[in-house]
């Protein structure tokens, strides 16, 4: 850029702060995908776990996953979309709505775990649901809200007000103008909001092992009432293993797991095409 | 929601004067949509509290019963916490200590990458250098937490075996280390958001004045994004300090705490999760302990994110 930028110190550090980020993914992905290699085919993913690592799988634990993402979307993106749109759209200007905003903004910053601790008390055994796919959907869902709805605000931030006065002068009823303008024009930016929140969520194992996921599911869950298994904590479970085999088998299992949400990240991005 | 009554008015009016009634739906149809609308998104908001407060009500429930046992004095200045001994001792010190060692070492890894990943983003790399470095941030940003810990335990420690004899299979230092690497997409992303909201004048003033980019870049860009990367700092320090698998795997569960970094520690997440593996009995004094450290950590996590939030706003 200019010719004093040859002893540029700054430059040489960012180049080698890349560089190290850089190699840190490439080191974390190459040994995943080096211990993963031998382990995942056919009869890991359809299989289910076992006490010899040659023929344990990860069946009931992508079901279960599979089950979860569903039941923490169908209960948090509903509710964490309305509640954004009426803070951005309906509630008063005033300092109690601010207010209200901004407490329920900050739930986003409280650890998983914790969440984990409420599920286990209100839904495990308050509802007296016990360890099972529905209290941890119930509990996955209350820690993806938060996210949801302050990443969907911002999303309805992004609209610019002239697009609400524009139809709003045209005639448009406030619920026209949001159901044909702004939810229209803020969808990419939300569905990428949703996104960044279910992947977060689904991978988390501390809420689930707080929750009481079991070490061992044989059976794939076919209800919301069945016992709790996940990718997540099963490649905690493998991780905790000292022989060779079951170490490559949580490599196995989360690459499985990167996979999936890789994929949810891909439908994304094409339903963000589409919505354009 | 009262105006959606005079707006619904006006619509039909409108819709008069220009004489294409049929286009429109009903008046009283639209205004009861309208009503319906603002009812539904009022009740998602409602909700979304109810839920907000039901984690905050059972939290501080269950913690109330925990205080009745041991006074807030004693949480606060006892030396340890042997929550399975004879005579139970619940000092919070050594965990609250443990979560800021790990915090403090994942700040010094992912502090300074993740800034000069940003700079380099912005202001450095060409658009093929920064697509691939953009995609493996967010590739790092999308791996579970419990992998981190999965490569720590078994890759990291071993590894640093072999320069450090004396670490233990358990040790914080390699913990530190997956945790700053699972902070540092954080870090980095958001610096730069903050650095790309840097208005261009600003930049080419300086150039204009025949400065070198590296002087530019750090009297001028840096400064002026500076709360953002603030705000950035104080969102990965939380998450840090709230992450459990990492430090369950690879830091082990020692209550004791030497500070040094080669042997294990146990944090406020990880007494959380070991705990709760044990499947204490409800109503015992162990299992309102694990409420009570989750509403520290809640408390802990809500600030953050609500000093994080106001540095990024506040100008």
């Amino acid at each position: 850029m200019t010719p004093l930028a040859t002893r540029d110190l700054l430059g040489t550090a960012c180049r080698l702060g890349a560089a190290l980020t850089l190699t840190a993914a490439i080191a974390l992905l190459g040994v995943l995908l080096v211990q993963a290699l031998g382990v995942v085919d056919v009869g890991f993913l359809a299989g289910a776990p076992s006490r010899f690592a040659s023929r344990a799988g990860v069946g009931p634990a992508i079901a279960g996953t599979l089950w979860l993402a569903v039941l923490t979307a169908a209960l948090s993106f509903p509710v964490g979309i309305g509640a954004a749109v009426y803070f951005e759209e309906y509630a008063p200007r005033n300092r109690l709505a601010g207010l209200a905003g901004s407490a329920l903004a900050n739930m986003a910053g409280v650890p998983p775990v914790v969440f984990g601790v409420a599920g286990l008390a209100l839904f495990v055994r308050g509802m007296g649901l016990g360890p099972t796919i529905l209290a941890a959907g119930l509990t996955l869902a209350m820690l993806a809200l938060p996210t949801v709805l302050v990443n969907s605000r911002t999303a309805l931030r992004q609209v610019p007000r002239g697009v609400r006065d524009a139809a709003s002068a045209l005639g448009a009823t406030r619920w026209q103008v949001i159901r044909r303008q702004v939810l229209p024009a803020a969808g990419p930016g939300i569905v990428t909001g949703l996104t960044l929140a279910l992947t977060r969520t689904v991978g988390a194992a501390a809420p689930l092992l707080v929750l009481g996921a079991p070490a061992f599911v044989t059976h794939a869950p076919r209800t919301p009432g069945d016992i709790l298994t996940a990718l997540p904590t099963q490649a905690f479970t493998w991780s905790t293993r000292t022989e060779a085999d079951f170490v490559a088998l949580a490599a196995g299992t989360a690459v499985t797991l990167l996979v999936l949400l890789l994929t949810v990240n891909l439908g994304a991005l094409v339903l963000r095409r589409r919505l354009r | 929601m009262t105006a959606g009554g005079p707006l619904g008015g006006r619509a039909t009016s409108v819709a008069h004067a220009g004489g294409h009634g049929a286009v429109l739906r009903p008046r009283r149809g639209a205004a009861l949509s309208e009503r319906l609308a603002g009812r539904v998104f009022l009740a998602c908001a409602v909700l979304a509290g109810v839920a907000a407060m039901a984690v905050v009500g059972v939290l501080a429930w269950e913690s109330a019963a925990f205080f009745s046992q041991v006074s807030p004095a004693r949480l606060l200045t006892d030396p340890s916490w042997t929550p399975l001994a004879e005579e139970p001792r619940f000092g919070i010190l050594p965990l609250v200590a443990a979560t800021a060692q790990i915090v403090a070492g994942a700040a010094a890894v992912a502090f300074p990458l993740g800034l000069l990943t940003a700079i380099y983003l912005q202001y450095y790399a060409g658009p093929r250098t920064g697509a691939v470095l953009t995609a493996a941030v967010t590739l790092l940003a999308a791996v579970p937490t419990v992998v981190y810990g999965y490569v720590a335990l078994n890759f990291v420690t071993p590894a640093l075996r072999g320069i450090l004899p004396g670490i233990g299979a358990f040790n914080a230092f390699s913990a530190c280390l997956a945790v700053g690497v699972m902070i540092l997409p954080t870090v980095a992303l958001l610096s730069r958001s903050a650095l790309a909201a840097v208005p261009h004048s600003l930049l080419e003033t300086g150039m204009a004045l025949g400065a070198a980019r590296a002087r530019v870049l750090t009297r001028a860009a840096i400064p002026a994004a500076s709360r953002g990367i603030a705000a950035a700092m104080a969102l990965a320090v939380a998450r840090a300090a709230g992450e459990t698998m990492i430090v369950t795997l690879a830091a082990g569960n020692q209550a004791r705490l030497t500070g040094n970094p080669l042997e294990g520690l146990r944090t406020l997440t990880a007494f959380i999760a070991q705990t709760s593996m044990s499947d204490p009995a409800p109503g015992t004094i162990e299992h309102h302990a694990l409420a009570t450290v989750a509403a520290v950590l809640f408390v802990g996590g809500y600030a953050v994110c609500a000093l994080a939030r106001w540095i990024g706003r506040a100008r």
